[in-house]
């Protein structure tokens, strides 16, 4: 990847203004999107959403005829574009047809997508941007960086010298009303004059031929009121088939975008209606829509849930690496999560390398998505894509032999324990097994493998237990296994002084993430049968200390092996869950530790497999829960795959451990060895006083200093 | 729902003025109107179709380009709302639509909740930028 790209993110991080915006930004954002959306039923919108979009995806053809046949009817002309050039010239010829000097336009990322700006500028039409963060990065020259908050970069101060620049006059570099009040005053005249208004649309109504607008300034409708030609753009993806519809992610759109019950103004407009300035008396009203890949899209099995987008720009709002670095570094046109994959799909195929590199994978934008899209699957399956194209062919090979065959495997892991020479690799291969404990990351020490793997320890471990409450099977998963025992070890523990009789199948492997994250999809079918094969024994729970693990085995099998992984699926639990839910532990059953117990909730935990409640009770039982601002942030570990950039995933690091030290815990509890490594070689690193454990080992020295006080009395 | 619109179109920034009826909210827009221009300050007056409690939000139907213009360009915006119009919430509000963009001619629907805002300079809330400054709605029937 190119080093001014590197630059670019490292001058990003240095940014205090926009660090200090976006970290500020990221909490108040949280606590709004809470309180609003308590008042509704969150998961029965979003579901609904994805329905109606889903199927809209699959009968854009209908929805575009009846949407054109009403809208026509009522007036209005609505236009087809294949592609961008398409649609600029549709645009520039209503311009040169009506003899059009000047345009207002109103907020369009459709129009950001096609360019527009740029081609009628050089067609002689001066073009305004009147939405306050459009206007002013369009003095700036310089792309949006936020869907929503185009301008969230820029302090008050560089946007009052920019319009200093703009109008000539001192500005008040302190007051935002009074800037805000200079942009009313200097656009004001530029609607009157303006011939033509140009807007996006957030829906069109099939049934009614109707488009709906959604804004908080008031400009969209003075664009499309005070001019006589009103153009509104929008991609085929906009259509839905009924108000109903429209209505529905309206409860959702501005919750999700800015906290609000609903924004100021939501406008329908169906149709061309009265309009003292135009000639006939009548609204010259335009309807653009722009297909540029939509239409292809909606036939691929996995990408086609992009049409759910409602652009509300929340899975940018909650990315932890959007907040570091922001949004011109975290899309090309579309920023945040979205802005990764349509990069990709749209635009500019060498810059969606890059930014898919970004993303560290922590489910924090799926989690809030007004579609319930699965944009981290998404991401997952382009970084895939281009692994497999040009990628680390040498490494995919490397990683298809070894893990397929487990005696191999192991045997390498084994082997590495010798070595222990850093195998300097910079890929997800050689983060995700352990050799990746070896990899140079100077932000954090990396733990040594164990003298003594997990499944060696075992023969002394195993005991029989006569009347076992549940009989389970462990699944260790290699970073447990061979890199931290010691977690496993305090979890047999546990599980002996709760009566549960405890099985290690020696057959089991790795779980097969790191292959799916390295497009190996073949090699990662056979080491889920070999795993499913390994557990076919009667057993009531196949329980995991690995958050990681137990999504993946969970979750991932039955999507990758179908139905012959349902039943080893449907037994899958973390620890945390199987203790609390079926062993049913309280705090009488502890002597409660001294402990102050901060709480990291790993991604794959806390939003992939749902699982809140359990560790927290826990730790409460055994010791003093200390809660922290922001636990669920991700530690930039990167669950699932690599991260490229250590810089950024050393930052999210630092961020958590401060979090977590300004509660003054003495220990930092977790439910994953990925964030272990992360968390436990970060605190050591930056010498900080916290030690970092698994809920498990929490779970053991309680119970082991209980032993102690029987054993005094 | 008077409770409901009201506290939610409070929290949106609007002023609510529950007036008995027509007659006593025609009077308070008389002096609302005799104050602001004094103050040099231009007041647009329009009535709502509906209200959404849910949102606190105003439903005005705007097909005539100088109703419409009445809730943007002034820097104070009245609605004159009755309590009975006001809807539980934006569900409920489809046939009213559907009604309108099926009457025969053209319809331009506004949904208004609050005056015109920004948050585009550094996340601050910024009231009236290219729309109204201030937001009074007249809740007819809302008690004196
Ligand atoms: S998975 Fe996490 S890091 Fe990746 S785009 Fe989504 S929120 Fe950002
Ligand atoms: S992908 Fe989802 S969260 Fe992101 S902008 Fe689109 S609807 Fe919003």
């Amino acid at each position: 990847m190119s080093d001014s790209y590197k630059r670019d993110i490292k001058a990003a991080l240095n940014d205090s203004f926009l660090r200090r915006t976006l970290d500020k930004f990221a909490v108040e954002y949280r606590a709004g999107r809470d309180r609003v959306f308590s008042e509704v039923d969150e998961r029965g919108l979003i579901r609904r959403i994805a329905d109606v979009k889903d199927a809209a995806a699959q009968h854009t053809e209908e929805l575009y005829a009846r949407f054109k046949e009403e809208a026509e009817r009522r007036g209005a002309v609505v236009h087809r574009a294949k592609n961008a050039a398409e649609a600029r010239e549709i645009i520039a010829a209503i311009a040169k047809e009506n003899g059009v000097k000047s345009v207002v336009k109103s907020k369009s990322m459709t129009a950001e997508e096609i360019g527009l700006n740029a081609y009628l500028g050089a067609e002689g039409v001066e073009v305004n941007e009147t939405d306050l963060g459009e206007w002013i990065v369009q003095l700036r020259r310089e792309r949006p960086s936020h869907m929503v908050m185009p301008a969230i970069h820029l302090s008050r101060g560089q946007v009052a010298d920019e319009f200093e620049k703009a109008t000539g006059r001192e500005q008040d570099h302190e007051n935002v009303d009074k800037l805000v009040k200079t942009a009313r005053a200097e656009l004001r005249p530029k609607f009157h004059a303006a011939d033509m208004g140009i807007s996006g649309a957030n829906f069109l109504i099939a049934e009614t031929g109707a488009i709906t607008i959604v804004t908080n300034e008031g400009n969209g409708r003075l664009v499309n009121t005070l001019p006589r030609i009103h153009v509104a753009l929008a991609g085929l993806d906009k259509l839905v088939p009924t108000l109903d519809d429209a209505l529905t992610a309206l409860q959702v759109l501005p919750r999700n975008a800015t906290g609000q019950r609903i924004t100021s103004y939501v406008t329908f407009i169906d149709g061309a209606t009265a309009c003292a300035k135009s000639p006939s008396g009548r609204k010259i009203l335009h309807i653009v829509l722009l297909d540029n890949g939509r239409t292809a899209i909606a036939k691929d099995p996995l990408f086609s849930q992009i049409y759910r987008c409602v652009r509300c720009g929340a899975c940018a709002n909650v990315c932890p690496v959007f907040r570091l670095v922001g949004g011109h570094r975290m899309g090309h046109v579309y920023v945040g999560a979205i802005g990764l994959v349509l990069t990709y799909l749209y635009h500019d195929r060498d810059a969606a390398k890059k930014l898919c590199q970004n993303c560290v994978g922590c489910g924090a934008c799926k989690d809030v998505c007004s579609g319930g899209i699965d944009l981290p699957r998404l991401i997952q399956e382009i970084r895939a894509r281009f692994a497999k194209e040009d990628g680390e062919p040498m490494m995919s090979r490397l990683a298809r032999y070894a893990m397929r065959n487990r005696t191999v495997f192991h045997r390498l892991l084994k082997f590495m324990r010798f070595a222990q020479k850093p195998f300097s690799g910079r890929d997800g291969f050689v983060r995700h097994l352990p050799m990746a404990l070896f990899g140079k990351h100077g932000f954090r020490t990396l733990p040594a493998l164990a003298p003594k793997a997990f499944r060696e320890l075992w023969p002394s471990l195993r005991r029989n237990v006569e009347n076992p409450r549940f009989r389970i099977a462990l699944f260790a998963g290699c970073a447990q296994d061979f890199a931290l025992p010691h977690q496993l070890v305090a979890a047999m523990k546990v599980f002996r002084y709760f009566g549960v009789e405890v099985d290690f199948p020696m057959g089991q492997t790795c779980c097969g993430l790191p292959l799916v994250a390295l497009g190996e999809k073949d090699a990662a079918l056979d080491v889920a049968r070999q795993n499913i094969t390994a557990f076919a024994g009667k057993y009531d729970a196949i329980v995991t200390l690995c958050a990681s693990c137990a999504s993946h085995l969970r979750h991932g099998y039955p999507k990758a092996v179908g139905a012959e992984a349902e039943e080893f699926s449907a037994r899958v639990m973390d620890f945390s869950s199987f203790v609390h839910d079926k062993l049913d532990v309280t705090e009488k059953d502890f002597a409660r530790l001294g402990w102050k117990v901060a709480y990291h909730a790993s991604c794959h935990l806390c939003r992939e497999l749902g699982v809140k409640d359990a560790p927290r009770a826990l730790i409460s039982a055994a010791a003093h829960y200390t809660p922290t601002p922001e636990e669920e942030t991700c530690c930039g570990f990167g669950g699932s795959w690599s991260v490229k950039f250590p810089e950024i995933s050393a930052e999210l690091m630092r961020k958590k451990l401060d979090n977590v030290c300004s509660a003054d815990a003495t220990h930092l509890a977790l439910d994953c060895p990925g964030c272990t490594i992360q968390l436990r070689g970060g605190a050591d690193q930056g010498k900080r006083a916290i030690k970092v454990v698994h809920v498990a080992e929490v779970l053991a020295a309680a119970l082991e200093s209980g032993e102690k006080d029987d054993n005094e009395q | 729902m008077i409770e409901q619109f009201t506290a939610r179109a409070e929290a949106a920034s609007a002023k609510v003025h529950a007036v008995a009826d027509e007659a006593a909210a025609v009077h308070l827009v008389d002096s609302l109107r005799a104050e602001k221009t004094a103050a040099g300050l231009e007041v647009g007056v329009v009535r709502a179709a509906k209200g959404i409690a849910q949102t606190g939000t105003c439903i005005v139907v705007t097909d005539d380009e100088d109703v419409r213009l009445k809730t943007m360009l002034p820097e104070v915006s009245v609605i004159l709302l009755d309590a009975a119009d006001i809807l539980p919430d934006l569900p409920s509000a489809a046939p009213f639509l559907r009604a309108e963009q099926t009457k025969g001619s053209p319809s331009y629907i506004s949904f208004i909740t609050g005056p015109s805002r920004t948050a585009d300079i550094e996340r601050v809330s910024a009231i009236g930028v290219h729309g109204p400054l201030e937001f009074h709605i007249m809740l007819i029937g809302g008690r004196p």
